[in-house]
């Protein structure tokens, strides 16, 4: 069977709106990194004229599972996944919503400051800004489950069957990380979080599907949950300067 | 305001010669999901079926669609993903 994958491209001019515009010429940023979701990214010409108007050097990247440069997916939430080299004053995502933009945030959480997010809605022509306040609570959960990994003897490992997720092996060597604990494989397609509880030996959860389950649908975990790409470094990641230190 | 692109589905259909076609919209797009239907019904004659379930990203492609011999599956709102290592 053939997949056809269509974009639905947003079919009008996107250009920043003034509100956008005022508030980067005041914050006196000079280089930014540009993203923006599918529907957007290929048609972002007016956009970085009025950027390069105001003196903005642009900077981007290709995410590494995306297609395009500057397209971000929601799953861009770890600074590698991103593929951007170089160091900006804040970073600029066009789109509606904020489930895409909040990735460029957690992006940076084992970082030492974390740079806002400025979001520029061209439907709507409104902006927004996201900062580390914006996440800061699902962090504090987060925090508690890097913390809880260490001492866990009994840990359920999630990996869903979504082409592009499969992510058994790569799972696979945390058994050889931590040998003292025990390890559960559990396989799933969309995950049921109802199911979870059925399983009442398993101290906590590792999640190889998307990402953003493990920061944004930790209430839905009755027991503490970590992504993979964290288990994998965790006692790295606690010593880190950064929120989680 | 976002373009369902008909014109491309049409075209594929045709040009595969697809008999069953499955429709995946993400959820702001499944109200007009009718329109999509209609469309299709109209200027190819393949039976399409509406995917009700959820649309997260490339990576949440309806599986097992080819045991109900669906020749063709047209997924709105992303671009190819990338696989990374896996299985």
């Amino acid at each position: 069977m053939e997949t056809l994958f269509l974009e639905a491209p947003y079919d009008k001019n996107i250009k920043l709106c003034t509100e956008t515009l005022n508030y980067i010429k005041n914050k006196k940023y000079t280089k930014v990194a540009l993203y923006a979701s599918v529907q957007f990214c290929n048609n972002l010409q007016k956009v970085e004229e009025q950027l390069k108007k105001i003196g903005i050097t642009i900077i981007s990247s290709k995410p590494k599972r995306t297609q395009c440069q500057k397209q971000l997916l929601g799953c861009d939430c770890y600074k590698d996944s991103l593929n951007l080299t170089e160091e900006v004053d804040c970073y600029f995502y066009i789109g509606d919503g904020r489930f895409h933009p909040l990735a460029l945030v957690y992006s940076q959480k084992d970082t030492k400051k974390v740079k806002e997010v400025i979001c520029d809605n061209p439907i709507a022509k409104t902006m927004s800004v996201l900062t580390l306040d914006d996440i800061t609570r699902n962090l504090k959960r987060y925090k508690g489950s890097l913390i809880k990994f260490m001492s866990a003897k009994s840990i359920g490992i999630i990996i869903t069957i979504k082409p592009g997720q499969e992510q058994y092996k790569p799972a696979s060597k945390l058994e050889k990380m931590y040998i003292h604990k025990k390890f559960y494989y559990f396989i799933d397609n969309t995950l049921s979080f109802d199911q979870l509880e059925n399983f009442p030996f398993i101290d906590m959860w590792i999640n190889t599907a998307c990402p953003r389950i493990g920061f944004d649908d930790h209430e839905l975990f009755r027991k503490s949950v970590l992504n993979l790409h964290d288990a994998l470094q965790a006692d790295a990641i606690l010593r880190k300067e950064s929120f989680f230190k | 305001m976002y373009n369902l692109e008909l014109e491309k589905v049409i075209a594929k259909i045709k040009e595969t010669n697809a008999k069953t076609v499955c429709v995946q919209l993400p959820d702001g797009m499944k109200p007009h999901a009718n329109i999509v239907e209609e469309t299709i019904s109209k200027e190819t004659g393949a039976r399409v079926f509406i995917w009700l379930g959820s649309n997260f990203g490339a990576c949440d492609v309806p599986l097992g669609l080819n045991r109900l011999h669906i020749d063709l599956l047209i997924s709105w709102g992303h671009n190819k993903f990338q696989k990374e290592e896996g299985w």
